[in-house]
């Protein structure tokens, strides 16, 4: 198949991508392996103040986070646009939460609070007696917490079905397949599938934890080592819990969804089987990440999980992979990194207004894929 | 009889002592347990635990099954909206009682299957735990009646089996629900919010099979349920489902239940098979029986019966419609010879075959594969039914669906060699067991040879007929949600929250999984259905508080 444009990997990043560029006119062939997205696995948070987790899980990563706070308020934002002008995706922007159960915990969030405060944040410290006016619901032993009002909340599978739909509404041409290489020579860039070949002017690369492997066929080496995130989610209840949820020092993001239901997650491990099988459920993160929430919500303790999954994940170095490969023409990288769902909007608009030649929403710079020159 | 008294919606509502909740509100004459988010009433389905349907709120506690909960004096029951209030008590539960439990064999399952095996593994001298979900005794088809009372002899012959599995000595404990399994063997359980934590060296699983419904217009109203839901309300309950009853679908199931429920004084307005009439295939019944004449001669013993009861039975009538209309529900059906027949009743039994309960085999990575006979997965499994997984038997339906005789023999088999693996008995002799095994086999082969349960082309149904009960998401909707993001199983679910609901995908998915096939033409294999996942059903937050905290002290 030939086209002028190409884009791999049909997750969020890469539908938002295949819909700005057939919006700007062009013909658009997105190509899928409908496989272990992280689109289709996560927790729909919008994530905007900096992640303890991720703080604690990848200390060398964190100054790239802090870096990009402003980033990521500006994507938050985005979301509002795009459900204004593609429909419903339950978009929810009341602020989040960071619960702190100790002093030091709570010493913690005021130091981050200031540093990201510096950054542009709208961010605020709650007392206890503050705390149970917003979230009546938290444990006896919370202390309080800090408040990030540029958070939110989102339903991923509505989000993604309202891209699908966008897409094909513009004539984007759907492939489920798996790219296995790229070829580029003077004129085009070849992609070769298990069912078929691809051949465009140009090629986004979106394929998250599959993008190393692709681009590593072209001679450079791009981590995106895949990380298998487990997930739980409870049968509904009334509309109780406002904010995105979080906790200064452990593993945890909990929400309501407007379909009343309670998501719990927030990074704990799954079993990789390999790329092309879904991830294997943990006991320990099933018992483990849901007694945590029973503890931080007890009112949820009579709920019951109906559902646990698992999904891909891929954090690369901390920071976006957003631009052209270095040395290689016409293949633009658009991975968002961690908090990807959040980031996306931006991320796949940044890559689009690379492909186009339009002004970019935001400067790509500090993301180019140049840092991985040989 | 001891007599009990609970509430229900501020209603005085008497039961007898024993009777799940259920049982006594169906015995109430009400029917109409909880409200969908989308407003619509329902009530028992299943009667068995799987379909999340018969919710009602007890205590102030939301979403617990009245098939599954008994009854008790002082009870307060209200029906269950789809939101329930969230409690405002914030401190966490007590900390809750924990057992951690070592056996050389758990049996998962107390029915005909997992009762033989644990008779047959104590007896090898192994240490033995069985554990099943229901209060009642028995499984399904040696079910017992809450009060002792017993009907006939099949609940006889069930007795005996129980008592034996009692006398043995094994650990038997019911009321458990299993929500984990995971590599190790690692078994995560409640009971009444108690954790049980189970690292066994052999593991027996005997879960048996829940009933395949049959999709059509209305097959959510309440009084439709399934013809085990029924034969459960009777046998166990000594309450009818209604007065004027319509059974239909197809297999022996349906006419037994029929014959049970006209014993019990209850009108059988009809039966309708969907299969064509025995006497329209004169080899197939007598190949029934050379393969099984005593059983064979039951089922014609059971015709005749039915015919004496002035019970109308007709072949050839696929269940098409149910509506609801002022006298209780009018049924259609149409017919194999064109046209369509009308019947009004009060309530509707369907059974369309069977599908195992395999959950539990597939989480800890047990090889299946599609058997299109059956319409359902079978469990890939050795001469002593160790699945492919070392360790790891599989017993009676849970496999692929056997029967109770099977199960029975499969039970002593599996029993004995999961006994030896752990070290006791030389599981040496089994060959009266397994020559049984292949008659009973050869036998269940040819019955279902008489029957008709292959499913209706989803992609056939009117459109707005309910596909997935939880999420009341139509056939429609589910075509509409394939157009925009063609693909498999996981991506329809994704696509239109088709399987997302509290029954985890058991009535929607095989034929959502149907519907998949029906487009790509691939052929229908273990990864065509959904992936299987903890919790294996529901499970409060609570009992995984409770989970936890027992792990976190074994460890
Ligand atoms: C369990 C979990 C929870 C998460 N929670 C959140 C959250 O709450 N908030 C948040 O902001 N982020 C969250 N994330 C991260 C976020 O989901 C991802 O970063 C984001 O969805 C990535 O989008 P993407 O489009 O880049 O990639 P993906 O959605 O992963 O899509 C990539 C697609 O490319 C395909 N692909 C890969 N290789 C190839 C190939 N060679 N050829 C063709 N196709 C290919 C894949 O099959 C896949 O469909 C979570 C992630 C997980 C796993
Ligand atoms: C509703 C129904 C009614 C039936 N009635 C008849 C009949 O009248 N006549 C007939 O010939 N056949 C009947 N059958 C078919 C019958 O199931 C089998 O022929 C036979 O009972 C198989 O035995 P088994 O041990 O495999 O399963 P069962 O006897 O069904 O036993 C399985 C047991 O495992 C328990 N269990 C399941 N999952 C779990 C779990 N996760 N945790 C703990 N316990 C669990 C169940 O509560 C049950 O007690 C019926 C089937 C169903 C579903
Ligand atoms: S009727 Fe109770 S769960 Fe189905």
């Amino acid at each position: 198949m030939t086209t002028d444009l190409l884009v791999i990997g049909g997750g969020i990043v890469g539908r938002i991508t295949a819909f700005e560029l057939a919006k700007a006119g062009a013909r658009v062939i997105l190509v899928d392996a409908a496989q272990n997205a992280g689109s289709t696995a996560n927790a729909g948070s919008l994530h905007v103040q900096m992640q303890s987790r991720f703080i604690r899980i990848y200390p060398e990563h964190a100054p790239n986070v802090e870096r990009a706070l402003p980033y990521y308020k500006q994507a938050a934002e985005c979301w509002g646009t795009l459900e204004a002008c593609l429909g419903d995706m339950h978009l929810v922007r009341k602020g989040g939460l960071m619960l702190a159960e100790s002093a030091g915990q709570m010493a913690f969030l005021e130091e981050k609070a200031r540093r990201e405060e510096t950054k542009g944040l709208d961010v605020a410290l709650l007392d206890r007696a503050e705390l149970d006016r917003v979230a009546p619901w938290i444990g006896p032993q919370i202390v309080g917490a800090e408040l990030c009002r540029d958070e939110g909340k989102l339903n991923p599978l509505l989000a993604n079905m309202q891209l699908a739909k966008a897409c094909a509404d513009l004539g984007v041409t759907c492939v489920t397949d798996r790219v296995e290489g790229l070829v580029v020579t003077a004129d085009r860039v070849s992609a070769a599938g298990q069912k078929g070949h691809y051949r465009a002017s140009e090629v986004v690369v979106a394929a998250s934890w599959g993008s190393g492997a692709l681009v590593r066929t072209l001679g450079i080496d791009i981590p995106t080592a895949p990380e298998p995130l487990h997930m739980n989610i409870t049968e509904a209840c009334d509309q109780r819990i406002d904010h995105l949820v979080q906790h200064a020092e452990r593993s945890i993001t909990l929400k309501q969804f407007k379909t009343g239901q309670i998501v719990i997650g927030g990074g704990w491990p799954a079993d990789d089987h390999g790329t092309d099988q879904v991830p294997g459920v943990r006991a320990g993160s099933i018992v483990g990440n849901v007694a945590l929430a029973a503890r931080l919500a007890p009112p949820i303790g009579a709920l019951r999980i109906i559902r646990t999954w698992a999904g891909m994940n891929t954090t690369a170095d901390g920071a976006s992979i957003i631009g052209r490969l270095p040395g290689v023409q016409r293949v633009v990288m658009a991975v968002p990194g961690d908090a990807g769902y959040t980031l996306a909007p931006l991320v796949a608009q940044m890559a689009a207004s690379i492909v186009t030649g339009r002004d970019p929403p935001a400067d790509p710079s500090p993301y180019s894929p140049a840092r991985f020159a040989a | 009889m001891t007599e009990i008294n609970f509430t229900f919606d501020g209603d005085g509502i008497t039961a007898t002592d024993g009777q799940s909740l259920a049982a006594a509100l169906t015995g109430a004459g009400r029917r109409e347990f909880r409200v969908t988010a989308q407003g619509s009433p329902r009530g028992i389905f299943c009667g068995m635990g799987v379909c999340q349907d018969c919710l009602v709120s007890v205590d102030g506690t939301p979403n617990r099954r009245a098939c599954m909960t008994k009854a008790a004096d002082g009870m307060t029951v209200e029906t269950q909206h789809a939101f329930p209030e969230l409690g405002t008590d914030s401190r966490l539960p007590e900390t809750p009682r924990v057992r951690v439990l070592t056996p050389d064999v758990l049996v998962i399952g107390g029915g005909a299957g997992g009762l033989s095996a644990t008779i047959a593994a104590r007896r090898a001298g192994a240490d033995v735990v069985t554990l099943d979900e229901r209060t009642v005794e028995g499984g399904q088809y040696y079910k017992q009646s809450a009060d002792g009372s017993l009907l006939d002899a099949q609940q006889a012959e069930g007795a005996g089996l129980v008592e034996d599995a009692r006398a043995s000595g094994a650990e038997i404990i019911r009321g458990v629900e299993i929500w984990g399994a995971f590599d190790g063997p690692l078994v995560l359980a409640e009971r009444d919010g108690a954790a049980l934590i189970i690292r066994p060296r052999t593991v027996i699983v005997a879960t048996g099979a829940y009933e395949r419904p049959i999709i059509v217009p209305g097959w959510t109203l309440p009084g439709v349920m399934t013809t085990g839901a029924a034969q459960t309300l009777w046998r166990s309950y000594r309450t009818l489902p209604g007065r004027r009853i319509v059974v239909c679908g197809s297999g022996p199931l349906n006419m037994q239940v029929a014959l049970e429920l006209a014993d019990g004084g209850a009108e059988i307005a009809l039966v309708a098979e969907t299969a064509p009439s025995p006497f329209l295939h004169p080899l197939r019944g007598a190949r029934l029986s050379i393969h099984g004449p005593a059983l064979a001669w039951q089922g014609l013993a059971m015709l005749r019966s039915l015919r004496r009861r002035r019970v109308p039975v007709r072949n050839g009538l696929r269940l098409s419609a149910v509506e609801e209309v002022e006298s209780g529900l009018s049924v259609t059906f149409r017919r194999k010879s064109g046209g369509t027949h009308t019947v009004q009743a009060d309530s509707l039994c369907m059974n369309a075959g069977f599908e195992p309960q395999n959950e539990i085999l597939r989480l800890l990575g047990a090889r299946m594969t599609y058997d299109p006979a059956a319409g359902h997965l079978r469990c890939e499994r050795s001469e002593t039914l160790e699945t492919s997984v070392p360790g790891i038997f599989a017993v009676g339906d849970c496999a692929g669906l056997g029967g109770a005789p099977a199960a029975c023999a499969e039970g002593r088999i599996a029993g004995r060699s999961a006994a030896a693996q752990s070290g006791h008995g030389d599981a040496y002799d089994l060959f009266a067991d397994q020559r049984a095994l292949r008659r009973h086999r050869r036998f269940q082969k040819a019955l279902w040879q008489l029957h008709d349960v292959s499913p209706t082309p989803v992609g056939g149904l009117p459109h707005d007929t309910i596909l997935c009960r939880c999420e009341e998401i139509t056939v429609g909707d589910a075509l509409a949600g394939y157009a925009v993001t063609p693909g498999h199983l996981g991506t329809l679910k994704r696509a239109t929250r088709v399987g997302m609901g509290r029954c985890q995908g058991r009535y929607c998915g095989p034929a959502a999984a149907r519907l998949i096939v029906e487009h790509t033409g691939e052929a229908l294999t273990d990864r065509s259905f959904f992936a299987p996942r903890v919790p294996v059903k529901p499970v409060a937050i609570n009992a995984i508080l409770a989970a936890e905290e027992a792990l976190c002290s074994d460890d």
